[in-house]
């Protein structure tokens, strides 16, 4: 009996033909296309917003014809060897989710640290960049959200709204927006004139003026009184901003009784923190086959610590929430703050860590994978 | 050049599993993984304030430590079982089916699952005790099998296992019905056959009979802190014993020498790699069709790969829910929900994209009350596709498309739970196949390796594992294995597949 499954299953084999192996599949294919890892780029065109804030159409710099798709809301990365510096920053594309399929993604970038300077001030048009495929998970989803959405914009967090506005009016997306956008003064409202005249019933516009009093314009703070006054019933909310705009906003939409499931913001960057004469460690990073002793500032994230070796060390998200940058602690204590504390039960278990949101307390040693 | 005595390609349940048995037999060892994790599917993510489970539904062969099941043996002898905090779960399954109106919830244990059964079809237990003591048979027969290395005394099985021999050609419902099983007592023994993804007239008897004895008798488990507490237990493991583990290091290319021997690996960085030794923890048709360079691939191997068949392509709608289970009335930690029970029905619905809603669903918390905040909830539902119907997807589409069979699948559990969760929804995330393909690079996006037929099941390739191997220096393990798809397979298929490259290594006088 157990002998006759043997030549039965041999038949088939002699069945089979002897063919060559499709080396790919339409799944995967389609898989790749969405998450291709790296794309080498180009700036096609760079455009000034306002005094500091800066919008570079990027194309790409390979044979492929268009970029990946992505949902509105979602940021990529930029990377370029400034110095002797590796570096890689996350940024919302503003540009839609049609433009990618015609080759365009675009960025709007404000003049804060090394690499927006550097872009700002040094990056022209033909300059190639690294960019890293779309990702996070601040879009909006029809499953979860509701099909009115209150976008609430500070500064330079208007660029993932951008997006979601074009693609509402494209049609790749399918809610009505209310933005409710917070600046300092007129001079510094970025897409003014496309804001101000966009005409699409879906879409309505609140831009609220901090330092300037103007017909048009809300004055003062994203308060509750602002959102009770223009923000629809049962709505879901999203917030780009500065933190402090998010504890702010958040205290003020829980007066009005939103509940944290309709609340969503991107998360920032984790930034330096505040130490007194910050000491500089010796970190000793393991990398494959390779160990580099670099200097860690103490109120620098590992992550900037090995930017600033030149290691090619992972970089997506800088908030911790991404775990592309998951890697083994070998030694050494450290501190992530609990706005960027994302790791998973395990990681705590088996000492891993996300070095773009730790600091080092002391000498470290850590095994980081290569990109 | 690095050298290595063995480079293991993925690291995935058998690529870990294998690692490990390599290094503790004194062998240098490189772990090549294309993505920043260890565990391929055996894995978790985390959205907001939840960590969800990539992909465990239940975990068979744990057993307690004073009375273990075959997989925490393993991983005792492997050195991992007291890194792992296992979680006991309560019932085997609720199962649900639209056709039959059935609604009923099946306890584990040889007994009570018997009783169960009587209950539900007075007389039942007959039946189900008939068939756990074949299933007892099954499971020395196969030990057996396997200590007497697919050379059997045919005089001995004959003589100890009659009912083995008897059914071992046989598919689940040619056993059921050999047994005069009643339809009802066939829905309630088959019940688990999604779990293997190939329908009753396909799936060996054999080899489903052993799963069910298995979840039946010993129970089912999950780790505390999701998959990925078992993926860096072997993680952890492999670096104790002086393993190298690198991720972000896809192989590209596994080389062989004038000998048709394995010589050494490529991987994405153009980096090259000396070795005698591969164990493949990915597809054979990544292998044979991608890796290997086409004059290197014996015909007898494109013949094998070609007359396979892809198992299902995987499909899980991730859900956070701002609401308790008790608030939501979800009662049971595992659900089957499908149209039919009758699995070649159900399997042939399970061909469509927008047709197919039948799930297999899990509430974490059922299990684990603290896997998430105080008054949230954890509920992931997963289906499979027999055919390879997301290729017709753009990438235009595909957001569109995947909430679209995803807001089928939570309004089939709604309507089959009497629930109501589509309001509380906090966060979503969808896999599809392509989300599969992507982090673990299966052709098609399938998650189940390849299809268990009736002539390519568990036996017939536990029988031809040395038949089945064509280049030297070259072993192929995890769901793709002999074992076929599930965690405690894939781990002992690549326990496997180290233990035959131990052996390879000695005989070449390594």
């Amino acid at each position: 009996m157990l002998f006759n499954i043997i030549s039965e299953r041999r038949k088939m084999i002699d069945k089979a033909p002897a063919n060559q192996l499709p080396s790919t599949f339409a799944v995967n294919e389609l898989a790749k296309a969405l998450h291709p890892g790296y794309i080498p780029a180009r700036i096609a065109a760079i455009r000034e917003e306002t005094e500091n804030v800066k919008t570079f159409t990027l194309v790409p710099a390979s044979s492929n014809k268009v970029f990946p798709y992505f949902r509105a809301g979602q940021y990529i990365t930029l990377s370029a060897n400034i110095g002797e510096s590796l570096l890689t920053r996350p940024y919302s594309l503003s540009s839609s989710p049609k433009q990618a399929l015609e080759g365009i993604y675009e960025v709007t970038v404000k003049r804060d640290g090394l690499f927006s300077s550097w872009l700002i001030d040094q990056a022209a048009v033909g300059t190639e960049l690294v960019l890293g495929e779309p990702g996070g998970d601040f879009y909006h989803d029809n499953l979860r959200d509701s099909n009115k959405v209150v976008a609430i914009a500070g500064g330079c967090g208007i660029t993932p709204f951008r997006s979601m506005i074009k693609a509402v009016i494209e049609g790749s997306e399918d809610y009505q927006i209310t933005l409710i956008y917070g600046a300092r003064t007129r001079s510094d409202i970025i897409f003014k004139k496309e804001l101000e005249t966009l005409s699409d019933e879906r879409i309505r516009i609140i831009i609220v003026l901090s330092e300037e009093k103007a017909e048009g314009y809300e004055h003062g703070f994203i308060t509750a009184d602002v959102l009770k006054k223009f923000a629809p019933e049962s709505a879901s909310f999203f917030l780009c901003g500065p933190d402090e705009m998010y504890r702010f906003v958040k205290d003020e939409l829980k007066k009005l009784e939103i509940t944290d499931k309709n609340i969503r913001h991107e998360r920032n960057a984790a930034g330096n923190r505040n130490v007194d004469n910050p000491r500089v460690f010796k970190l000793k990073v393991r990398m494959r086959d390779k160990v580099y002793s670099i200097p860690a500032r103490e109120n620098e994230t590992l992550t900037v610590a090995m930017e600033r070796a030149g290691l090619n060390a992972p970089s997506r998200c800088r908030s911790g929430i991404c775990g592309f940058c998951h890697s083994k602690l070998i030694s050494g204590t450290y501190t992530v703050l609990k706005e960027h504390e994302y790791r998973r039960a395990a990681d705590f278990k088996f000492g891993f860590i996300h070095p773009c949101c730790t600091y080092p307390d002391s000498d470290m040693e850590i095994d980081v994978p290569t990109v | 050049m690095k050298q290595y005595d063995v480079v293991v390609i993925g690291a995935g349940n058998g690529g870990l599993a294998a690692a490990v048995k390599l290094l503790s037999a004194g062998k240098s060892c490189l772990v090549c993984e294309k993505h920043n994790l260890p565990g391929g599917f055996a894995t978790s993510f985390v959205r907001g304030r939840f960590e969800f489970e990539a992909s465990l539904h239940e975990f068979n062969g744990i057993g307690t430590p004073e009375n273990p099941g075959s997989t925490r043996l393993l991983f005792r002898e492997l050195g991992v079982e007291d890194k792992i905090e296992w979680v006991q779960l309560k019932d085997a399954f609720h199962l649900i089916s639209k056709e039959e109106d059935y609604r009923f919830t099946m306890p584990f244990g040889l007994e009570a699952f018997a009783e169960a059964a009587d209950k539900l079809y007075p007389g039942g237990k007959k039946y189900t005790e008939q068939l756990f003591s074949v299933g007892l048979q099954i499971r020395e027969a196969l030990e057996y099998l396997s200590i007497s290395k697919g050379k059997p005394d045919p005089s001995i099985l004959k003589e100890k296992y009659p009912d083995f021999l008897r059914f071992a050609s046989c598919s689940v419902s040619e056993g059921f019905n050999a047994m005069g099983f009643p339809k009802m007592i066939k829905d309630i023994c088959s019940a688990y056959w999604c779990y293997l993804g190939a329908h009753c007239d396909n799936l060996g008897f054999i080899h489903y009979v052993n799963m069910l004895y298995s979840y039946i008798s010993g129970g089912a488990a999950i780790p505390k802190h999701r998959s990925h507490e078992l993926s860096l237990a072997f993680e952890t493991r492999i670096r104790e014993l002086g393993g190298d583990i690198w991720y972000n290091a896809e192989v590209t290319r596994i080389i062989t020498d004038d000998m048709g021997h394995v010589s050494g690996v490529q991987i994405n960085d153009g980096t090259e790699i000396k070795t005698r030794h591969v164990i493949a923890n990915c597809s054979p048709h990544v292998v044979y069709g991608r890796l290997m360079d086409p004059e290197a691939v014996p015909e007898r191997a494109l013949k094998l790969t070609n007359s396979r068949k892809l198992a299902g392509r995987g499909f899980t709608v991730f859900l956070a829910l701002d609401r308790s289970p008790d608030d939501l009335g979800i009662k049971e930690h595992n659900y089957f929900i499908y149209d039919t029970c009758d699995s070649v029905r159900q399997y042939k619905n399970m061909g469509k994209l927008h047709e197919n809603s039948a799930q297999a669903t899990v509430c974490l918390n059922r299990a684990i009350p603290d896997c998430s905040p105080e008054g949230t909830t954890i509920l992931y539902m997963t289906t499979l596709f027999t055919e390879d119907v997301w290729s017709l997807v753009t990438a235009e589409d595909y957001f569109k498309v995947k909430n679209e069979v995803a807001a089928s699948m939570i309004d089939r559990f709604e309507k089959s739970t009497d629930t109501h969760i589509r309001d509380h929804i906090e966060e979503i995330a969808v896999a599809t196949p392509i989300t599969y393909a992507r982090y673990c690079g299966h052709p098609q996006g399938t998650v189940y390796g390849y299809e268990s037929q009736y002539w390519d099941g568990l036996l017939p390739r536990v029988m031809m594992v040395e038949e089945d191997h064509f280049v030297p220096g070259l072993r192929i393990g995890g769901g793709y294995g002999e074992r076929l798809l599930g965690y405690p397979s894939s781990y002992k298929s690549g326990y496997n597949e180290a233990v035959r490259t131990l052996r390879d290594m000695e005989k070449e006088g390594e």
